[in-house]
């Protein structure tokens, strides 16, 4: 990493001392003289037509100082689409959906109140699932849906569920899926799971005598929190002013607009008092927002190289009520839905679904977690079926200079390297295709990209100014919950102004009548933004004080430069400190000139297109991509199925390490809080009533410290971004994003079963792993050696040109699937060119075990069944090798060498059963049935009536085992027999 | 939560069951790490909550003349875990209630207090059972002792008659020597209730050696397998897979949120069979 005066320096957090002393101030511990205290009337039914809200009750019982409900506040909000108002008015869309609010001298008497709000409701049919909501005739969740404000690039559809739906068509995935060699399709779900940050939601409102608004809360942008609350109340920006002081923790969940509209509501009911609206860790839950489900179903075609040529993408997003803000979440994961890959022909939908669920929103990743989960699954099963390292795969595949993403972008040599984030991470967790195995230990690897999903003039600003003795102080709005933006700021100021880190003050706790315009704390944005708006201002101030400088020293001002807290002249050697500068510089003859040096600087992204809205194509949709990779080494407990995450190596390419401790920081946190997503935490509802059973934290479990990984390795490549700040990029989400891919990765190399829905639970594991066993217990065809007889190559030929043999036969040794469009017809064709291979590598005499290995590989597990067919195949052929080898006819070093390749399968790798043949053959045992017909093959002494009545009931075994096996022993005698003319 | 609460301090048994006899609707507190929540949740609404933690012999472990230990019900489980006399001589306790939330919870929540609660899932209360413990309580009508495994009768539910306040639990000196393996499965590696828990005890101080096997989480009450210690007594750790069966066939679990009943059925045979392995 390098490191610069300030920059690339491990600096300590410049807001340490005030946590850990206890002197940053949260929103709750704000004091407010006679503060009032609110509880709100939430929705106990999941969907219902509201008939009445009566508040008389309440608003006359003792300590109650207002009460607000639907019908005093019709506006609607929501930062893209405005389908919410402060409160239900005509319908309730989840349980916890706010009805009505008490304000009251206590907690106590506002609950009490509340429980005085009496509302009639007329129930409505619920959904919970996007398929449900996705049906033809569905209920509708938003009837209102086409009168709903929306901007531009976002496309709900009317009298539907859709809230949003973006696609993506690039290339022709049609032609390229038909011409594909195989295809793969799974399909991989994400349940909607919370936030939990350690500070709950929590907003303090006070409407002034004079109409004016002005909030305290606990939220990731000031700026967009003003601009929601203007728009819901129909007020100027200019009289409505939001305070954010220090955040404990968001995540995604304090994005957009939160509670702050109930508290205004109540405070303009009572003027002049403050009014605090707390949730507790219960509502928190599922009350606030969650993280959309996702249902993804994936299809991949590939060549026979293993490149991916068609790759389709369908995501139904689980919004919940209410889509303000998720609806960008899936227009992010739509352009985004190859992830780190290149596939050159895509058709991709990402449908955002309206449900009566807990209200999606963002969350760390903004969709990132959820897709890879899906797509990174997909990629390490198509590179297992396929025969190929997942590594090596995934380098075949992935994104880099000159490629293009999904959107048609092509990526310049300054995006970043992938491919050097997944090599790291696969050295250092050992991915080596050849390692040991040990049992039930497992290791895996996951990609991960992420671009910030934001509105494309989505601006940062900053002030920077002087105080007296030259202290330098930096304004900043974005948001320092944890992350340590505050800190980076000073970094970027100290490295361009070459000050000490210990002479700069920042102001994060931002005002937004005060502080410059931020947009939102969110999209891994903020070291990229206001880390270039800082740049920015920290060159307008060296020119002002150069300027002064010049006129005072009588020299060119470009000759000047700032070191060490002082303008220098370098030619002389002349020098003048910042203090004498900064308020303006007084000459011994008492005239002044100059004037405090501050600066206002803004950063705007540059040159971003919208996508096509047909097809989503754009050369520039995004200001940046951040990718990374992880790979985890995990343990199982066979008899449990409890995982646990060994080891974690993480590699991002950002571009430039602006501070090593933080972004170690981020990262261990980010791996961590995957492990809660990928292993434990769902939101549960009650299918019946649509409430949350788990909103509790004794019932909804994140990690704690004893299941963070012993090690955690943390790597970066430094790719310079373009338009960074000294080449830095975004970080924060990335850091969670590929972790629970990985983990089921690595589970399914511990111990060959895979977990499609998150989170990987114990009893998950235990139930797969009792699934696969039923499986094993199924007794395999029985085995034996072969027996030794009489072998003329002449009867071969005889009985090779006579045999009679099954339809499937003929179609695997010919290539030629009866019907075609069926899997089961790719499965015959792939099959047929892979047995070829073998058949020539075995004829040519090849005594290398890494030549059959490929072909060995991409048979085994190939087609449904017990025992697949690509299975059956190598077993048929290993059995006709072993008698041509004691005819002389295949050498035996290289039937030593195929055997060889058979032995060492993956346990992963296919079925249990086929897996035991397999074994089995690699010793020299052979399906009883299948050895009579192998002897009788050459054999001048077989009567041709035998061998048909042994083929016969050869060819019975199984669906088409036996068919198979066939033709495998056939396609090598062919092969040898006939070697120009092995059809 | 009410805001109009009584909140009672009495010094002496006497005191707190007169205090208790003269108001239908009180409850006791102790450390309150269950009662508490319960109130805010709106499960319990008490009118006065007299507290026991002033009460000075209830705050004291004593040893009894047969060699056994008096646990005051008012002494807070991270005093119990670590006193000399469980460690030497009822480890089995100390190894239980090490798994119980985390080590602040325990500086708060009582051991008397966590079996009144009576958890199907209590871990201390499963160490309880395998050690005869016996539970002192007093009321107006006069004092009681109830055997631990008689005390448990359902979630929630225990054999306390309305009024009779626990004085202490009392560890007999013949439950000496067991030493052993609470074997818990949890969604999170700490701080998490028992999806199961599995405790196996072995004392080799006679012939043959004895057993013990508790269970949490698997049943309405926390259990204790009479028929798996027997088979081990009779026939050695060898019957480890005979004993997981025993357990099993004793547990009665339900699916919850943190597992199904087949699942945790499951896993008593195999933490069972682990545990009696790994004593041999």
């Amino acid at each position: 990493m390098s490191a610069g005066r300030s920059v690339g320096r491990d600096v300590p957090r410049v807001d340490g001392l005030d946590k850990v002393t206890g002197a940053a101030q949260y929103t709750a511990d704000l004091k407010f003289p006679r503060l009032l205290h609110v509880a709100v009337v939430r929705s106990p039914h999941p969907h219902a037509r509201v008939l009445d809200v009566r508040t008389g009750l309440a608003s006359r019982a003792p300590g109650v100082r207002a009460v607000a409900s639907g019908r005093d506040f019709p506006l609607h909000t929501g930062i893209y689409l405005k389908d919410q108002t402060v409160f239900a008015t005509d319908r309730v869309r989840f349980v916890g959906d706010p009805v009505a609010a008490v304000a009251a001298e206590s907690p106590e008497a506002a609950a009490e109140a509340a429980l005085l709000v009496e509302v009639d409701y007329e129930p409505l049919p619920p959904i919970f699932d996007v398929e449900e909501g996705m049906a033809e005739g569905a209920p509708l969740v938003h009837p209102d849906l086409g009168r709903y404000e929306v901007v531009p690039w976002i496309q709900p559809k009317a009298g539907t569920n859709v809230c949003n739906h973006l696609k993506i068509r690039k290339g022709d995935y049609e032609k390229a899926l038909s011409g594909s060699w195989r295809v793969f399709q799974n399909t991989f779900r994400v349940p909607q799971v919370q936030h939990v940050p350690l500070e709950p939601h929590v907003s303090v409102a006070r409407v002034d005598l004079s109409g004016k608004v002005e909030v305290h809360t606990s939220a990731q942008s000031p700026f967009t929190v003003r601009h929601l609350l203007a728009a819901c109340f129909g007020l100027s920006h200019g009289d409505v002013r939001v305070h954010v002081p220090y955040v404990g923790g968001g995540f995604g969940g304090k994005a957009g607009i939160n509670l702050e509209p109930i508290a205004v509501a109540l405070a303009m009911r009572c003027r002049g008092r403050w009014v605090r609206l707390m949730v507790d860790r219960h509502e928190e839950f599922f009350a606030t927002v969650v993280r959309q489900g996702l249902s993804a179903t994936l299809v991949t075609g590939v060549d026979r190289s293993g490149k991916v040529q068609a790759q389709k993408m369908h995501y139904l997003w689980n919004c919940g009520a209410y889509g303000g803000y998720g609806v960008n979440i899936v227009r992010a994961a739509g352009y985004t839905c190859g992830g780190a890959y290149e596939f050159p022909n895509v058709w991709g939908d990402s449908i955002g679904v309206y449900t009566n669920r807990p209200v999606g929103s963002a969350y760390r990743g903004f969709g990132m977690q959820e897709i890879h989960w899906a797509l990174e699954q997909q990629m390490d099963r198509v590179a297992l079926e396929m025969g190929i390292d997942p590594v090596e795969f995934r380098l075949m595949n992935c994104l880099g200079a000159g490629k293009s993403t999904v959107t048609g972008q092509v990526l310049d040599e300054h995006a970043g390297r992938v491919d050097l984030c997944i090599r790291r991470v696969a050295e250092e967790i050992g991915l080596d295709p050849a390692r040991e195995r040990r049992p039930y230990r497992g290791k895996g690897i996951a990609c991960a990209v992420k671009a910030p999903a934001m509105p494309n003039d989505a601006a940062s600003s900053v002030v920077l100014k002087f105080a007296e003795d030259a202290t330098l102080e930096i304004l900043i709005a974005g948001i320092d919950y944890g992350q340590g933006l505050m800190t980076v700021a000073a970094q970027f100021a100290a490295e361009a102004l070459d000050i000490p880190l210990e002479t700069i003050r920042v102001k994060g706790c931002p005002d937004t009548d005060l502080s410059p315009y931020d947009w939102q704390t969110v999209a891994s944005r903020q070291t990229w933004a206001t880390g270039n708006a800082v740049l920015r201002a920290a060159s307008e101030i060296g020119r002002q004080l150069c300027e002064t400088s010049a006129e005072v020293l009588s020299v060119p001002a470009a000759d000047l430069t700032l070191r060490g807290g002082h303008v220098v002249h370098e030619p002389t050697g002349r020098s003048i400190p910042l203090t004498r500068l900064v308020m303006g510089y007084q000459f011994p003859d008492g005239h002044a000139i100059g004037g405090p040096v501050a600066a206002t600087t803004s950063y705007l992204p540059e040159g971003l297109l919208f996508l096509d809205p047909e097809t989503s194509q754009s050369a520039k949709p995004v200001a940046k991509w951040t990718f990374g990779a992880q790979a985890v080494e995990i343990s199982v407990d066979p008899e449990t199925g409890q995982v646990t995450v060994e080891k974690v190596a993480a590699c991002y390419d950002v571009g430039r390490v602006v501070n090593p401790g933080l972004i170690r920081g981020q990262t261990y946190g980010g791996i961590v809080q995957g492990i809660g997503t990928g292993t434990m935490e769902e939101l549960v509802l009650d299918p019946k009533t649509g409430r949350a059973l788990n909103a509790s934290l004794m019932d909804y479990k994140i990690p704690s410290t004893e299941d963070v990984p012993t090690v955690m390795t943390v790597d970066f490549v430094e790719t310079p971004q373009k338009d960074g700040p000294m080449g830095a990029r975004g970080i924060g989400e990335h850091t969670m994003i590929p972790t629970p891919a990985a983990i089921a990765n690595a589970l399914f190399d511990a111990c060959g079963v895979r977990i499609s829905e998150m989170p990987i639970t114990a009893e998950k594991v235990w139930r797969a792993l009792k699934e696969k066993e039923k499986v094993r217990c199924r007794t395999p065809l029985p085995c034996r050696p072969l027996a030794a007889g009489p072998f003329s190559a002449e009867s071969l030929a005889r009985h090779l040109s006579s045999l009679p043999v099954p339809a499937r036969t003929v179609a695997l040794l010919t290539g030629i699937p009866r019907g075609n469009g069926s899997v089961d017809s790719v499965t015959v064709k792939w099959a047929h060119g892979r047995t070829r291979a073998l058949v020539g590598t075995l004829r040519s005499g090849d005594v290398r075990e890494v030549a059959y290995q490929p072909d060995v590989a991409a048979l085994t597990g190939l087609g449904p069944g017990l025992t697949p067919t690509g299975d059956d195949l190598l077993v048929g052929l290993a059995a006709m090798a072993s008698r041509l080898g004691d005819a002389g006819l295949v050498d035996p070093r290289a039937l030593r060498a195929y055997g060889g390749s058979l032995g060492g399968l993956a346990s992963a790798s296919t079925t249990p059963a086929a897996l035991a043949l397999l074994g089995n053959a690699a010793n020299g045992l052979y399906p009883s049935v299948l050895a009579a017909v192998v002897e009788s093959l050459g054999n001048p002494d077989v009567q041709p009536e035998t061998l048909l009545e042994r083929a016969a009931r050869l060819a019975a075994v199984g669906a088409h085992s036996g068919a198979d096996l066939l033709a495998g022993a056939l396609a090598l005698a062919l092969g040898i027999v006939f070697p120009e003319e092995a059809r | 939560m009410r805001s109009d609460l009584d909140y009672l301090v009495p010094s002496s048994v006497e005191e707190a069951v007169a205090l208790r006899a003269a108001s239908a609707g009180a409850a006791y507190l102790l450390g309150g790490t269950d009662l508490l929540p319960q109130m805010r949740a709106g499960r319990k609404a008490p009118g006065q909550l007299i507290d026991l933690k002033r009460i000075p012999p209830l705050r004291e472990i004593r040893e009894t003349a047969d060699g056994g230990l008096s646990i005051g019900a008012a002494v807070v489980m991270a005093d119990v875990e670590v006193h000399p006399a469980v460690l030497g001589r009822f480890p089995l306790l100390a190894e239980c209630i090490r798994t119980v939330g985390a080590w602040p919870l325990r500086q708060r929540a009582t051991l008397g207090g966590n079996v009144c609660n009576a958890s199907p899932a209590a871990d201390a209360a499963v160490a309880l059972l395998a050690l005869d413990a016996a539970f002192h309580v007093v009321s107006a009508e006069g004092r009681r002792s109830i055997p631990a495994g008689s005390f448990f009768r359902g979630p929630g539910q225990t054999a306390l008659l309305p009024g009779e306040l626990l004085t202490d639990l009392v560890l007999p000196g013949g439950a000496a020597g067991f030493r052993g393996r609470y074997l818990r499965l949890s969604r999170r590696k700490g701080m998490d209730l028992a999806t199961v828990g599995v405790l196996v005890g072995k004392s080799s101080g006679t012939a043959p050696d004895r057993w013990r096997i508790g269970l949490a989480a698997v049943a309405p009450t926390p259990l204790r397998v009479a028929a798996a210690e027997e088979r081990l007594e009779a026939k050695g750790a060898a019957a480890a897979e005979e004993a997981a069966a025993l357990a099993v066939a004793a547990c009665r679990p339900i699916s919850d949120l943190r597992g199904s009943a087949e699942y945790r059925r499951d896993m008593v045979g195999v933490l069972v069979r682990r545990g009696v392995v790994e004593l041999g």
